[in-house]
């Protein structure tokens, strides 16, 4: 369960939907592939150990590429990163992964301010 | 930063923005303005707290099209420009901001920059301020500000120029409940 959602623990509602919005996210990818982009942007943040890419094709190497840029560098990624994985996912694709992927790295930072416990849950 | 949309709108005559953008993946955009429109419907968190929180944010993530909207609840809870012109760096200072926006404001820079900035006073600030609910649901807003503001950033779709614009606060959409 993420931080957010825990958090949320006293408000069901709430916390339903925001639970359905991020699996409607994630079901809009691979879910090898969300797995590693969580597990990339959960390193970044000192959060775990970062993905084994050996055997990973190029296309899924781009993608966790530019996940790693996303909680520290959103402003640097250029016009060539992001056109790379939309070449590799696909426009849908692309939306799904950006929200994902931006969402992981939130979520993260949820964690790392204790916010669960914050929130008495 | 890009101002050139690296997605195509997928609403027929609209140009590339967030809602037409999102409307690729229309069982995300329809779950998040389900979502959005609950937490802005929510009385737990007041609608100028959730607003400050929004404001720090887009200031920090540089995102020019959150940064120039408004949310017409919190401008009816007071929220005018001359309080938001003291979201900005040393908002601790500010004799516009209350104690309880301070606080939420602390939350928020640890939550999008450094966790660090929330121990020990800011961490008993926020608890005196705020409840866990409250605190929850602050917790949410600023987590999907944070996602969305990198999203439209990193999905190219900033605007080069945009006036400040108030818009109705988002709804809970009927058919959503």
């Amino acid at each position: 369960m993420s931080a957010v959602c825990a958090a949320l623990a006293a408000d069901p509602v709430l916390a339903s939907h925001y639970a359905d919005f991020s699996a409607k996210a994630e079901g809009a990818l691979d879910p090898a592939l969300v797995a590693l982009v969580r597990a990339a942007v959960a390193a970044v943040h000192g959060m775990g150990a970062a993905p084994n890419e050996s055997g990973l094709d190029a296309g899924t190497r781009t993608c966790l590429a530019y996940a790693r840029r996303m909680p520290f560098e959103h402003t640097a990624i250029t016009d060539a990163e992001a056109a790379a994985v939309v070449a590799h996912l696909g426009e849908p694709g692309f939306v799904a992964f950006s929200v994902v992927t931006a969402l992981a790295d939130a979520e993260c930072r949820a964690e790392l301010v204790g916010l669960p416990e914050l929130a008495g849950a | 930063m890009s101002t050139i949309p690296r997605v195509s709108s997928a609403i027929a005559g609209e140009p590339p923005h967030f809602g037409s953008v999102l409307a690729h993946q229309p069982a995300i955009a329809e779950s998040f303005f389900a979502l959005y429109g609950r937490f802005w419907q929510s009385e737990v968190l007041s609608a100028r707290i959730k607003e400050v929180a929004r404001m720090r944010n887009a200031r920090v993530t540089e995102c020019g099209f959150c940064r120039n909207v408004r949310f017409d609840k919190a401008v009816a809870q007071g929220l005018g420009e001359e309080v938001v012109d003291d979201i900005t760096d040393g908002y601790e200072t500010s004799a516009k901001l209350t104690d309880a926006e301070k606080a939420a404001l602390k939350f928020t820079d640890a939550l999008i920059h450094d966790p660090e900035l929330l121990t020990g006073d800011a961490r008993a600030a926020l608890q005196r301020h705020l409840t866990p609910a409250q605190i929850a649901e602050l917790g949410l807003g600023v987590t999907l500000f944070l996602a969305l503001a990198k999203a439209l950033i990193t999905m190219g779709l900033e605007p080069e120029v945009m006036d400040r614009t108030v818009l109705p606060t988002p709804a809970v959409l009927e058919a959503a409940e």
